[in-house]
């Protein structure tokens, strides 16, 4: 342990220091990223991170507990597993398949079956089109929702590197329907500080923006150093574009030439450099700043030009000598599958706070920073960890130590979708016209999806502590018709319907029902109730409809176990 | 302490009823013997009596931003004044635009500010200031007036939510940093909310709240016992909304025509009639939106087809509110994001200005019949008594007895108070 945590924390004295690029790279490369990159299997670092865990978590009396918790049953590894990859259920045949095959590796071969799945791509991409989105300081910038999943879910798919797209979100441009990676900007309407606030939150979790109006006590970044970040985006705009017929639309573009109008209400909006406002004097033009970037004093002279200006800054931002990229990414992902993050909120990394286990973050980081930031090889060698396939624990009650279990997690939106489609075998609910949502002006939303995340929604950078659910999801679940419609026993079309006709086991149906819903076959004494409920009822098609209704309701279909 | 002091000699004075004794009575005997309780432990033991006193808050929200040379601040006689007229009201020397026959008539229940202030001129972040009281950041997720006053005075027994918004809009706002269960019950229209009919009988649906159940206790066993626990409070908290008897608040055709007519038979006059209907059934605040104030065109023309929608059905919720004996507990406050430019643009509109517009408040505790601030001759300057965002949600808090100065964490664990700075307007209930 003492060993272990030296060089943490000289890093984090030096931190302190005035040597600041010295010490981030000194330590960093010291570890081995970039200066003997070797690419270890995710089998290895997962082991090598159960090792550090246990050892770390070792002063904090859990190594016991971390032993103690059992590893998860193969069909709850399952249900995990696809939900936290693909964002849906697994079918009753995948999950027999499984849990029938004797292979050692069944575990691991079953997460790469599962990055390989497109579904892959589209759920990351849900995921961080909200984290975006969720953040946004303009509805308009819902426009941009659907691009932001496209791109995001393609990148995902064809396992391009985080650096990448993060240069992609930075250095982004074009018309904001089409070209997804302008989300980040889209989102906060092209104001600079709220765009580099984004940009340095998303990327390098690190909470700069909270220096915008004056240097918190907390935190070693000054105000100046916050407007300095921000000097790198005052000549991106987000414009209006005059689509075909009613669509319209945005596009974030370089604005290198002075604007023709001269600033008319105190405010200096479209200027070329970005001035940092006078605290005392609101409506005087501030002072000029150079762009620099905090971490590394790395600086652009005045009058860049606004491409050089961003695709340094990605350079910069993703640079391996740049520790903060690979841990915020990594804490995020670690925390969305392991139900805590090192660091909590996820977002909030930095010098200044304090992690949970840093070292093997290390680890994590190092060797995700090595693999060029494959985003699918720290997927499957998170997956690999005891620490992701330990049982789950209730959030209420869970006093074990960090990591000695992982926690119960809401479905997020799409995922909740995405599995009803799936237990009830649709292709998508119907919502009939008179029950559609209607937005702005009485328009028609997008249907059902939309209607899901718009009630279950939620910022996914939030802890999930603070994601209380509410009546109106509730009441979707319980009482909506496209819902009833697809539980429906009384027609031939629907899931029910067809089992009902095809089976007359009422024990068969059950042991389906279970397994569609919930991906596990049934216990002996809740098939017991689902036979007294069958029998007490006296109505075939009724109690079951019931009883898809219910396992539709429980608390288990709308999490993550 | 001094606050609540406040609050509640105000609360009493207003009541008719001046008894401290009373309230005083109510508190723990054995707390008074001892001599333990001194007053501000005295008032803090009785908040939630207090909260449970009925205040409420219905907000009409004029989305785009009203003019306000065409509502409650006519400038006739100055070219800025353009072809609106202003007629008397029910309050010598008080005028408003011709475009408000209705109000005007019922201008003694009306506070007039004629002199509100601020700086955000676009749409999106005026909205949100006008909603929340702060400007918006991407780091902290601020919540909405309505989430501020359900969360301080909501009735957490009631079957019905605290909050309902009709005419539901996310850039309006919601629980921010309260979180979710301080969301709006948010309503497209004003007709009876989505997935609130039982999908079946009530027989057949306790039945299956029951197996639910019986189905869920496996599941808590297995170590989800909390989950379950959370999940089962929310599901028993939906049934008893919609089984409720009080769900035909939201029944709109359980009022006598005269009374739907009264109140005109479109959207807004629709919702704020729901809106009565759900403050009397025990909702603590209602925000009804009213869309297309924009005018940078024909502002003369659209504004004046505005007000027709909405200057008879909101003196009718005044007066309906006044009639029951509701309206010195319920603030009816009508404002937009924020109004409109003094010069008339050559498409004969009016565009954004944020630093000289106007809004009405009645009911609450407020007094009537007055106007608060005023312009120089053209619209262009406040001229006295300019009122800021902060001053005027000072000023709800203190109709509404809540305590401005309470802190709510953000996600980031910082304080944030329901109201940074500003002064209540006195003048309002003095």
């Amino acid at each position: 342990m003492v060993s272990s945590t030296r060089a943490w924390t000289f890093s984090q004295q030096l931190w302190h220091g005035a040597a600041l690029v010295a010490a981030v790279a000194l330590v960093w490369f010291a570890a081995g990223a970039v200066a003997n990159a070797q690419k270890s299997p995710a089998a290895d670092v997962a082991r090598r991170v159960d090792a550090s865990l246990a050892v770390e978590l070792h002063a904090a009396d859990s190594a016991e507990a971390q032993r103690e918790t059992p590893i998860v049953d193969d069909e709850t590894f399952l249900r995990r597993a696809s939900l936290d990859l693909i964002g849906d259920i697994p079918t009753p045949e995948e999950v027999t398949a499984f849990v029938l095959d004797p292979s050692s590796n069944k575990r691991e071969a079953v997460v790469d079956r599962l990055l390989a799945d497109k579904r892959f791509g589209d759920n990351w991409g849900h995921y961080f089109r909200d984290v975006i989105l969720y953040r946004r300081s303009d509805d308009r910038a819902q426009l941009a929702g659907p691009s932001i999943q496209r791109y995001l879910a393609e990148q995902f798919n064809q396992n391009t590197g985080w650096d990448k797209i993060a240069r992609g979100f930075i250095s982004a441009k074009g018309d904001v329907r089409e070209e997804g990676a302008t989300g980040i900007i889209m989102a906060q309407m092209g104001q600079p500080p709220e765009v580099a606030g984004e940009m340095s939150r998303i990327f390098l979790g690190v909470q700069i923006q909270c220096a915008q109006c004056h240097d918190h006590p907390t935190d070693r970044w000054k105000r100046t150093q916050f407007h300095e970040l921000v000097a790198f985006f005052p000549r991106i705009a987000v414009q209006p574009v005059k689509g075909d017929g009613e669509k319209r639309s945005f596009a974030v573009v370089s604005r290198d030439r002075e604007p023709r109008v001269a600033p008319k209400d105190g405010k200096y909006r479209g200027q070329l450099e970005h001035f940092m406002p006078d605290l005392k004097d609101p409506s005087a033009k501030g002072t000029e700043m150079k762009p620099i970037f905090f971490l590394t004093g790395k600086k652009l002279d005045l009058g860049t030009p606004d491409v050089q200006r961003r695709e340094t800054l990605a350079d910069w931002f993703t640079a391996k000598s740049n520790p903060w990229f690979a841990r915020a990414f990594v804490n995020r992902m670690w925390a969305e599958m392991v139900g805590r993050g090192f660091y909590e909120p996820i977002d909030d990394l930095g010098p200044d706070r304090t992690a949970t286990a840093p070292k093997t973050l290390e680890i994590l980081s190092l060797a995700f920073a090595n693999h060029d930031y494959d985003v699918k090889w720290l997927m499957r060698t998170i997956a690999m960890t005891n620490a992701y396939q330990h049982i789950s624990l209730t959030r209420g009650t869970n006093t074990a130590a960090p990591f000695a279990a992982t926690t119960p997690q809401p479905l997020r939106a799409d995922q909740l979708y995405d599995s009803l489609r799936s237990a009830l075998a649709v292709e998508d609910f119907d919502v009939a016209r008179a029950e559609r949502f209607k937005g702005k002006g009485g328009r028609l939303q997008q249907g059902a999806r939309f209607e899901f995340n718009r009630t279950f929604g939620f910022d996914p950078s939030l802890p999930r502590d603070d994601v209380a659910a509410s009546i109106p999801q509730a009441l979707l679940l319980m009482n909506s018709p496209m819902l009833q419609r697809a539980i429906s026993a009384k027609q031939a079309s629907t899931l029910l319907g067809k089992l009902l006709t095809q089976n007359m086991d009422d024990r068969e149906v059950i042991g389906e029902l279970y397994l569609r819903c919930l991906a596990r076959e049934p216990k002996p004494d809740e098939v017991h109730t689902c036979l007294a409920y069958v029998s007490a009822v006296k109505n075939r098609p009724e109690a079951f409809e019931d009883l898809l209704w219910a396992l539709l309701n429980s608390t288990e279909f709308s999490q993550r176990k | 302490m001094n606050l609540w002091h406040r609050q509640l000699g105000l609360r009493v004075n207003r009541d008719g009823v001046i008894d401290r004794r009373d309230f005083v009575r109510g508190v723990s005997a054995a707390g008074l013997a001892a001599g333990a309780l001194n007053w501000s432990e005295l008032v803090s033991a009785k908040a939630d009596e207090l909260r449970s006193r009925g205040m409420a808050c219905i907000l009409l929200f004029m989305r785009g931003g009203p003019s306000q040379f065409e509502t409650f601040s006519p400038k006739p006689g100055h070219a800025n004044g353009g072809e609106t007229k202003a007629i008397d009201t029910a309050v010598p020397g008080v005028q408003f635009a011709d475009n408000l026959p209705h109000m005007a008539k019922i201008a003694d229940d009306l506070a007039v500010i004629r002199s509100m202030t601020m700086k955000e001129g676009n749409h999106v972040r005026a909205t949100y200031l006008m909603h929340t009281g702060y400007a918006p950041t991407a780091s902290v997720k601020y919540p909405t007036l309505g989430a501020l006053v359900a969360k301080e005075i909501g009735d957490r027994t009631s079957d019905l939510p605290s909050f309902v918004r009709i005419g539901d809009r996310a850039a309006e706002g919601g629980g921010g940093l309260l979180g979710v269960e301080y969301d709006a019950f948010s309503m497209a229209n004003p007709q009876a909310p989505a997935n609130t009919s039982l999908s079946t009988g009530a027989n057949r649906y306790t039945r299956r709240l029951g197996l639910l159940n019986r189905l869920e206790s496996s599941y808590a066993a297995d170590g989800s016992d909390h989950e379950v626990a959370e999940h089962q409070k929310l599901y028993a908290k939906a049934a008893k909304m919609i089984t409720s008897a009080k769900m035909e608040a939201f029944q709109l055709d359980r009022e006598p025509d005269a009374m739907r007519d009264a109140y005109g038979r479109t959207d807004f006059g629709s919702g704020c009639l729901l809106a009565r209907r759900l403050v009397e059934a025990g909702v603590t605040f209602v925000e009804v939106d009213v869309n297309g104030w924009d005018t940078h065109d024909d502002n003369f023309g659209r504004v004046s087809k505005l007000c027709g929608q909405v200057d008879q059905p909101a003196a009718q919720l005044i007066t309906d509110l006044k009639q029951r004996g509701m309206l010195d507990k319920t603030l009816v406050i009508w404002m937009g994001e924020f109004g409109r430019t003094p010069r008339i643009n050559p498409r004969g509109g009016r565009d954004h200005f944020p630093k000289a517009f106007n809004l009405a408040i009645a009911g609450g505790g407020v007094r009537g019949g007055q106007v608060i601030g005023s312009t120089d001759a053209g619209g262009d300057e406040v001229k006295d008594r300019p009122i800021g965002v902060q001053d005027l949600f000072q000023s709800f808090c203190k109709s509404l007895q809540i305590d401005p100065t309470v802190e709510n964490q953000s996600g980031a664990g910082r304080p944030i108070k329901i109201v940074d700075g500003g002064k209540p307007v006195e003048e309002l209930f003095a």
